[in-house]
């Protein structure tokens, strides 16, 4: 990438996205210091870090933290249809349908989620963050053409995406994890290629340009940083998205090929059969994955307010 | 009872799709008021609704081998030999009685005389010998092993054989009909199973009259099925108690009381079959009262059930079993196969997980089957046991890859899934190691594991069609050629073929009980359940009495109601 785009003023119909304050303030420690300034004085903020920080004790330290092996089905005698023994001290929320602990599943469960979530958005957000910048760096045709891939992703809903391709590769928790992360391309890829646009016609960018700064040195050095803070919001909030289409996969049937891994969707598909008698058992999964994914949504939001200057008052 | 491969998902579509209208239309519509009793009569204009999980394919026996079909088919038409209702044993049907020749080749039936079809013409052996030369002549696309595969079972093949598919040979030869009631039916070898086998509906007589005025062809082209002939969708003429009505696939299925039928007459005067696919939509359809009665209640829908209606049990009449192909991995090794029966726990995921009064199985067949075996070697649960084992069969790091079928219900595993997972963590707990794998039912669980014996563990189970322990035990271990089990052993092979063919049935019976006490030594699976299944009814319904094998008489059948 030696050379960038001499078109280096958009076109007019390019969506303008604020370009940051052409202040040196805006490229170093001090806009997170100051976003980390407004996200303490936000409750809902706070609020978000407590359920996200207990999210991840539990998803790490499962091992410890479960009682029982997840697919430990030895208590399989105590159940008959439609009758699951309670919780108790020796099982804290009680037996599932197979006579698993419905705690050591929960637990599981959340190292799950996490892995997925994870995984698909590394995945994911890469592909997005080099297909946004190779259009944003170069600008026409390529642009053009990526911007058109984007186009087409984004035309089918998610979900139903993921869907056809986790269908399409197999059951397994590779595809699942695959069939997230494509979801997640196009909305980094536009993201990251609008932000480089606005950060094209910043000062700071012409400046750079007229004392001789290379251009992928502009591109790398200035542009690119500059623009990663909205990625970082967006990350944020597609761990949300991520675990609630990883559940919802998992619901439909598609996983991991062993239906003994605990996964809150598939427990939730589980439970559904015993909805009448044993509403707990779909309650529980269900309400973990809100906490995940509003703990997440939640400091998402927040982080957006605090360093997206629009929102600045 | 099998499962088809073709033309069903989109029978199923058309039924769930249908299913839906009606239960929309039956908001507005009041027209087929169920358990109707007015208007006076003495109740003659009485009209029981059933709910049935399907359409059915076809209204003609030879092209059928699904439930749906087989019960609207047994109420029109009637076969030679008949079941007493509620068991498996068999009872004069349209033949009063029957004899063998010294070989066992000609058997001569003696029919009823005064029977008519529903079109008025007569019933006698030269009707037999009709529909009995019309199926051993069946050409072309009536050879395609969906449509007709009761006779290619039981019978083998055909005159012609137009389908690398069709058995080469066939064990009928030729009918005669030296009089008005009597039928000779000439086999090409002894085959003991051919009586109890003539049960079936797929062998039911139908009048040649109307067979040839509407036709019975058919055309078959990729994966659909096209009944052009209009006598198995328009006209079809039997002799049974009722006779049909009018048939809107999607939506219902009439058929009234033959007047003139030769044997008790049917109580109720019109029987209509619902389709409605969705197992919680018939429930919930009994409770508004907009059904008199559906089959296949669901295990944890039954306690409920039984407070205002009546559930009925159907005997368990299959097995489940959980395979062990011989030649995957180390699943040649006995020790090994026995560790691994001994570590699963049936009797628990039985009680979890099956409706009550299903029963851990301990052979390849149900103990109401004659022939059942009360001495075999039996695998209880006993984590030591398999722990022992295991150190005997020598296998270090023992891994096996279990395979399990996704989407579906079959009346043996209600819930594979379930079954896959007890099982599992039954086999983790003495230390095997658990390789998991699926695919959806038809066809890829069916071919990876039966054709292409891709599977180490799986699990199948079996309905019987007939009382016949080569019904069970002969269609698993009687084939030379088995990629599912990778166990030909010669012994149970020959023992198969000459039980098939002894006439002296109390030979019979303790030769399949050799069978089976050799079978579960050898262990080639472990059979883990003979499961039941429920049909429920409104109170004021009496009269309907459950078979093994599904064969269950509307015309017994009446309402009660003030």
């Amino acid at each position: 990438m030696s050379t960038l785009s001499p078109e280096l003023i958009p076109n007019p119909d390019e969506e303008l996205i604020y370009a940051g304050e052409p202040n040196e303030e805006t490229t170093g420690g001090s806009q997170w210091r100051e976003a980390v300034r407004t996200l303490r004085r936000s409750p809902l903020a706070i609020i978000g870090m407590i359920m996200i920080a207990f999210f991840l004790v539990v998803a790490i330290f499962a091992p410890w933290i479960a009682p029982y092996d997840p697919g430990d089905g030895q208590w399989l005698n105590q159940i008959t249809p439609g009758n699951y023994p309670g919780p108790s001290a020796e099982h804290w929320l009680g037996l599932d349908q197979l006579g698993r602990d419905v705690f050591s599943r929960l637990v599981w469960g959340a190292r799950q989620s996490l892995i997925i979530g994870v995984v698909s958005l590394v995945i994911g957000a890469s592909a997005g963050i080099l297909l946004g910048l190779i259009a944003g760096a170069f600008g026409g045709w390529i642009d053009t053409v990526c911007m058109r891939i984007v186009d087409i992703m984004l035309s089918i809903p998610g979900l139903l995406f993921a869907i056809g391709l986790a269908a399409l590769l197999g059951q397994s928790l590779t595809s699942v994890m695959i069939a997230i992360a494509v979801v997640n391309v196009p909305i980094f890829a536009r993201l990251l290629r609008g932000q480089m646009l606005g950060q094209r016609r910043a000062d700071y960018v012409l400046a750079a340009t007229s004392v001789g700064v290379s251009r992928s040195g502009i591109v790398f050095r200035h542009v690119l940083p500059n623009s990663l803070t909205a990625v970082i919001v967006q990350g944020t909030l597609t761990l949300a998205t991520s675990i609630i289409d990883a559940a919802g996969l998992a619901f439909l049937g598609l996983s991991s090929p062993d239906p003994s891994v605990a996964e809150w969707g598939r427990m939730l598909t589980d439970a559904q059969s015993a909805l009448s008698t044993a509403p707990m058992l779909a309650i529980l999964p269900g309400v973990a994955i809100v906490i995940t994914a509003l703990g997440f949504t939640l400091v998402g939001e927040q982080m957006r307010e605090a360093l997206d200057p629009k929102y600045r008052r | 009872m099998r499962v088809h491969t073709r033309s069903r998902r989109v029978l199923l579509g058309f039924a769930a799709a249908g299913a839906s209208l009606a239960l929309v239309a039956g908001c507005a519509s009041s027209s087929s008021t169920p358990g109707d009793n007015s208007g006076g009569g003495g109740g003659d204009d009485k009209t029981l609704v059933f709910g049935a999980s399907a359409d059915p394919q076809v209204i003609y026996g030879p092209y059928v081998s699904d439930g749906e079909s087989l019960r609207v088919i047994d109420q029109i038409f009637e076969t030679l030999v008949a079941l007493k209702p509620g068991t498996t044993e068999v009872q004069p049907g349209l033949a009063e009685s029957w004899s063998a020749s010294e070989n066992n080749l000609d058997w001569t039936f003696k029919l009823r005389e005064g029977v008519k079809f529903h079109d008025g013409t007569d019933f006698n052996a030269d009707a037999v010998c009709f529909n009995f030369e019309r199926w051993y002549n069946f050409k072309g696309a009536a050879q395609d092993s969906n449509l007709t595969y009761y006779w290619q079972t039981v019978f083998g093949g055909f005159k012609t054989r137009d389908n690398d598919a069709v058995p080469e040979t066939s064990i009928y030869k030729s009918c005669d009909a030296p009089d008005a009631t009597t039928a000779v039916i000439h086999l090409t070898s002894p085959n003991s199973s051919f009586i109890p086998a003539l049960v079936i509906p797929a062998f039911s007589i139908a009048s040649p009259t109307a067979l040839d005025k509407y036709g019975d062809s058919v055309e078959v082209s990729g994966d659909s099925v096209n009944f052009t002939g209009t006598f198995g969708t328009e006209h079809p003429v039997g002799t049974g108690p009722y006779a049909f009505k009018s048939w809107t696939p999607g939506d219902k299925l009439e058929i009234v009381r033959y007047d003139d039928y030769w044997g008790d007459k049917a109580k109720i005067k019109t029987v209509i079959f619902k389709p409605i696919a969705d197992g919680p939509a018939r429930k919930q359809a009994l409770e508004a009262g907009d059904i008199d009665g559906y089959d296949f209640v669901a295990p944890e829908d039954i306690t409920a059930l039984q407070a205002s209606y009546q559930v009925l049990e159907r005997p368990a009449f299959n097995v489940g079993y959980l395979g062990m192909n011989q030649n995957s991995g180390d699943l040649g090794n006995q020790k090994f196969r026995e560790a691994i029966a001994y570590s699963l726990d049936r009797e628990s995921l039985l009680k979890a997980k099956y409706p009550p009064g299903s029963e851990v199985a301990t052979q390849f067949m149900p103990p109401t089957l004659w022939g059942w075996n009360p001495d075999v070697v039996t695998y209880p649960y006993d984590p030591a046991k398999a722990k022992a084992a295991l150190q005997e069969s020598g296998i270090k790091n023992p891994s096996v890859e279990f395979w399990y079928p996704s989407g579906v219900s079959r009346p043996y595993m209600p819930d594979p899934t379930a079954v896959f997972q007890a099982f599992k963590a039954n086999l983790e707990a003495v230390g095997i190691k658990v390789v998991p794998k699926t695919a959806a039912w038809t066809p890829d669980y069916l071919k990876a594991v039966q054709q292409d014996g891709k599977a180490g563990l799986y699990l199948l189970g079996w309905t019987g069609d007939w009382a016949d322990p080569s019904n069970f035990i002969g269609t698993f271990f009687g084939r030379a050629n088995s990629p599912d089990w990778g166990y030909t052993d010669q012994a149970v092979q020959d023992g198969l073929k000459a039980a098939l063919q002894e006439p002296d049935q109390a030979k019979r019976e303790q030769m399949y009980k050799d069978l089976n006490a050799k079978i579960m030594e050898d262990l080639p699976g472990v059979p883990f359940v003979h499961n039941k299944s429920f049909l429920a009814f409104q109170t004021y319904v009496t009269g309907y009495t459950p078979s093994p094998v599904s064969l269950e008489q509307f015309a017994a059948v009446d309402i009660t109601k003030g």
